[in-house]
């Protein structure tokens, strides 16, 4: 079926004792592994903890929501959850998220080779994203105990949780009496993972394809690795020099954003958006490649208009950095900037929509079925529908001065962030599974799953585009009456969503734990080449270096012009 | 389909509601098509028996691409067009229109006519006549959202920014801050009454309030003051110990501390223990009670209660407020009288208990009747006319978890009538 394996990489030479997650042994082998595969692992199971820690958070801030009014907490610690929410899913969850850890383990296996270029580079990422995390994790505390000891951690910046919302707009965050220097150390910190993570990959896609694997048959997957990693190492460094701006003007007093001191507010709403827009591509491109990865295999077809789908993730990536400054067209900047900034934006909507279109197509004629990570992926392209549909709004200079800081905003970048970012990392947890763990899990359950992710989802954020419509505020821990239903409804469905989360993950850690049901090494018949090697891999992923002599979507029976 | 958006109250309002429903519209349309192609391929094509069916080997077509690109292009160059189109709208101020100055404060709005005229949450303009609004921000970003007028704008310290807009019908209009600005936030709403030209006219000549305000000298400003916030709910003027200390011959006491260090009461001392009360607590009487008055009080009126303070010599004390709930008794309902116990200076109810669902110092009133109430000894007490009762005449006997033994008394100062209104008044608080 395949002709691009040739020698060692076959199925049966299977070597049991030599796969990675067996060789080498012993905890020690695990913290100071260099194998981008493990490494991999470490990213995924920190990420989830803190997927988990924040997804927890969002739960006490819709619960206090249930009503007008106070429920569980006063506005203070409301307005501290809703920011730990936003702070912890997007610094330590979803921008690490899928590039971090599906991106390092199987960029390496889809190029053919060993490990990513710096393996000692990216083991130090890794460490230097567990830094971050532990900065972020001291800015949760709240100092007690004697009055010394507390004046002492109010000396190093400790006061309490942050409570700026995740943006840490100035002044607000240089008054804001909560460990803002820890928090946004943390970001800085992470930040530098970042980057490095980026610069990894982006040498790894130039030097290390294996013999035959031309850029024209890189599967969409590496692609939209490698637009990101882009992404990471131009944009990353930015807020870096903003965040370490910010805490220089709260520790020092230095006038940079603050106008008592002759700084500038909306100059900090600049700076921050230069990273804090393209980021949003980061967290959204690999679940692009991912989808563009699930959907041929499960439909027995190629990737329809291969190269639209490899440029378009470039593109993104470009005119991502173009149109930071949407963000803030009611922020006081200039017409004439808003007018540019709202023309540019629109021309992300149109390699967004190729992408779209041809996933769909690529399921026409096909031989569908329907296992979990096609549920996923189908999910997805419903939910990046609204996702994108619904940024044409807010790219609309005269609607987006309705919509701007509502919820109509909040429910649009869940859409994007979470049924995009986080249900194409669950379609990519899904779907490689079997490769990483050798293991089956129990698809009835995951099915059921996803029922409830899909369900509780749209339940609780399509109300929120209807409160946002009726002109609902966004960041607020009271409101008036008349928005109560449509609260109470969104609540309930984070409920679900919350379930379904929980049931899925579960089920993929007992199966990987516990499940005796081994995985046939290729359960979905892919041709891309991770899938050519044994599951799980071997520790250098390949016996032998493997030469690539057709590109990786060749399904179906050749029809009249259909070579690549 | 979809039509949420409040009614339009400006004259470019409905413009922006045509453009904001032909994106809605179109996106239902592109929405139901896509996904409805997929769901299509998915039943047709699906795999049948467990066993794949052969499939073409297609690649792309050259045709098809070219339409949904240059497709979508067009679509988002018409609508970007008339976004841009219509915001110049929105930013070109026709040269009659009236200016407000809009200050934006943590977590207040305050107006500023031309002729001098200061509200403060309450925005009044004329009908049909352009209004423009520059805004300003004494502290942190705010924002100003009015969504019936389809405006919006930040107030940014340091930079003034401004909106416009025609209002074309009479009527109230909710205002919201829509750039987080701390605790707050969410209750830093305003009004924005549109009335008739002349009503307008008659409004903003009428200073008689600001001008009997101006007549008082500032120790009536503060006594005023005094009983309006609710500040005699905690504070004697008799030198009794209430939940915060006597103001009584306050101005040169020396104080001590929480922290153990003394502190000699001086105007600074006061307007501090106003604005930020938790800084410095007086020892023996508990911290995070007293809410911060900083943002809610001008320096007029701080300058007013220092001069009202300053005058408690303790012969104040006969001038102690009296009820006065008798007046106009015979013709309200019983929750009105109530409502009007809880409202009188003279028992302050609302120093610490709202009727909002907030949390002061005490449990909100707020669908208090027939609550389930978790106590200090971790029994439970459903809400009713006996414990009601007895929490007014004996508050310390069964105090809600999570709040303090403070509230004095009403032993004697209010008789079974009283109460009994006082609930009759509770049962209507939801």
């Amino acid at each position: 079926m395949s002709s691009q394996c040739t020698a060692g990489t076959c199925n049966s030479c299977h070597d049991d004792d030599h796969n990675y997650l067996k060789y080498p042994k012993g905890f020690w082998s695990w913290v100071t592994t260099v194998d981008h595969k493990r490494i991999g692992l470490l990213y995924l199971f920190t990420i989830l903890i803190f997927f988990f820690v924040a997804g927890v958070f969002a739960l006490l801030v819709r619960t206090e929501l249930m009503h007008a009014g106070r429920d569980i907490m006063d506005a203070e610690t409301y307005n501290m959850f809703f920011t730990l929410h936003g702070a912890i899913m997007i610094f330590l969850f979803i921008v690490p998220g899928i590039p971090a850890t599906m991106g390092n383990f199987l960029l390496p296996l889809m190029i053919g080779a060993k490990d990513v270029a710096f393996p000692r580079l990216n083991l130090m990422s890794y460490y230097i994203y567990v830094l971050g995390a532990i900065m972020a994790l001291v800015a949760l505390i709240r100092p007690i105990g004697p009055e010394g000891l507390q004046k002492f951690l109010a000396g190093l910046g400790l006061i309490g949780p942050v409570d700026t919302g995740w943006t840490f707009y100035a002044p607000y965050s240089l008054q804001s009496g909560s460990s803002v220097i820890w928090m946004t150390g943390a970001a800085f910190v992470l930040g530098f993972s970042s980057i490095l993570t980026g610069l990894n990959f982006v040498v790894t896609v130039h030097k290390l394809r294996a013999p035959g694997m031309s850029w024209d048959r890189l599967p969409v997957f590496v692609w939209a690795t490698y637009a990101t990693a882009i992404i990471q190492t131009l944009a990353t460094p930015v807020v870096g020099i903003t965040l370490l701006l910010l805490i220089m003007e709260r520790a020092m007093g230095v006038g940079i954003f603050n106008p008592q001191l002759g700084g500038d507010p909306v100059l900090f709403e600049h700076f921050f958006w230069f990273y804090s827009h393209p980021v949003v591509y980061i967290m959204v491109l690999p679940a692009f490649g991912v989808v563009g990865e699930i959907i041929p295999v499960f439909s027995r077809k190629p990737i329809f208009g291969y190269r639209a789908v490899c440029y378009a993730s470039l593109a993104i990536a470009f005119i991502g950095f173009l149109v930071w400054a949407h963000h803030m067209f009611v922020a006081g900047i200039s017409d004439t900037s808003a007018i540019y900034f709202s023309a540019a934006t629109f021309f992300v909507a149109v390699p967004t929509a190729v992408k779209v279109f041809n996933w769909v197509s690529t399921m026409y004629k096909g031989s569908i079925r329907f296992e979990s990570p096609m549920l996923y992926a189908m999910g997805f392209v419903f939910l990046f529908m609204v996702a994108g549909t619904t940024g044409i709004y807010l790219a609309t200079l005269a609607v987006d001065v309705f919509y701007h800081d509502t919820y109509f905003v909040v429910a649009h970048f869940h859409y994007t962030i979470q049924g995009g970012a986080v249900i194409g990392l669950m379609a990519a947890l899904h779907f490689w599974f079997p490769k990483m763990s050798d293991k089956m899990y129990n698809e009835t359950l995951a099915r059921f799953a996803w029922v409830l992710d899909f369900v509780g989802f749209n339940l609780t954020f399509l109300p929120q585009f209807v409160l946002g419509m009726e002109g609902m505020p966004r960041r607020y821990y009271d409101y008036l009456p008349q928005f109560e239903p449509l609260h109470q409804i969104s609540t309930v469905g984070s409920y679900v969503n919350a379930i379904g989360y929980t049931a899925a993950l579960m089920n993929l850690l007992f199966a990987a734990l516990f499940s005796k049901r081994k995985a046939p090494s290729n359960p979905y018949n892919s041709l891309s080449l991770e899938w050519q090697t044994q599951s799980p891999p071997l520790h250098e992923n390949f016996k032998e270096t493997p030469v690539v002599t057709d590109w990786t979507y060749g399904y179906g029976e050749p029809v009249e012009g259909g070579s690549h | 389909m979809f039509r949420f958006l409040p009614e339009p109250a400006s004259e470019f309002a409905p413009n922006i509601d045509w453009i904001n429903n032909l994106i809605t519209d179109l996106s239902v349309f592109f929405t139901v098509a896509i996904v409805g192609a997929m769901i299509y391929f998915a039943i047709r094509y699906r795999r049948r028996d467990g066993v794949d069916h052969a499939t073409p080997r297609i690649l792309g077509s050259h045709t098809l691409e070219a339409i949904w690109t240059v497709v979508p292009t067009l679509v988002c160059i018409f609508i970007a067009y008339w976004g841009i189109a219509y915001y110049r709208d929105m930013r070109t101020v026709p040269a009659d229109a009236i200016t407000i100055d809009v200050r934006g404060q943590k977590w207040k709005w305050d107006f500023e006519y031309s002729n001098g005229k200061k509200t403060t949450s309450e925005l009044v303009v004329p009908v049909n006549k352009p209004i423009k609004l520059v805004i300003s921000s004494r502290d942190v970003l705010h924002s100003f959202f009015l969504p019936s007028m389809r405006v919006k704008k930040d107030a940014v310290p340091g930079q003034y920014t401004y909106l416009w807009f025609r209002p074309i019908k009479e009527g109230v209009f909710q205002a919201f801050c829509t750039e987080y600005c701390g605790k707050d936030h969410s209750a830093m709403l305003a009004k924005l009454h549109v009335v008739s030209e002349a009503e307008f006219g008659r409004w903003l000549n009428d200073r008689s309030e600001e001008a009997l305000m101006a007549k008082l000298g500032p120790a009536e400003r503060g006594k005023a003051l005094f009983q309006q916030k609710g500040c005699n709910a905690c504070h004697s003027l008799d030198g009794s110990r209430l939940v915060g200390p006597s103001l009584m011959k306050l101005v040169g006491r020396t104080e001590k501390l929480s922290d153990g260090s003394e502190q000699v009461v001086d105007e600074n001392y006061i307007k501090e223990s106003i604005l930020d009360p938790n800084k410095k607590v007086v020892a023996t009487f508990p911290p995070n009670v007293m809410p911060a008055f900083a943002g809610q009080l001008s320096d007029e009126d701080v300058d007013g209660l220092i001069a009202f303070i300053r005058a408690q010599d303790g012969s104040a004390v006969a001038a102690a407020p009296k009820a006065e709930a008798a007046v106009n008794a015979a013709n309200m309902t019983p929750a009105q009288k109530g409502e009007h116990i809880y409202r009188d200076a003279a028992y302050a109810c609302f120093g610490c208990h709202s009727v909002d669902g907030s949390k002061v110092v005490g449990p909100t009133f707020k669908g208090v009747y027939g609550r389930q109430e978790k106590l200090t000894d971790g029994s439970s007490v459903t809400v009713d006319d006996a414990y009601i009762k007895n929490s007014i005449l004996n508050p310390g006997a069964q105090i809600v978890e999570g709040f303090a033994n403070m509230m004095p008394p009403f032993q004697g100062r209010l008789n079974d009538d009283d109460i009994k209104n006082i609930i009759e008044y509770l049962k209507t608080v939801k």
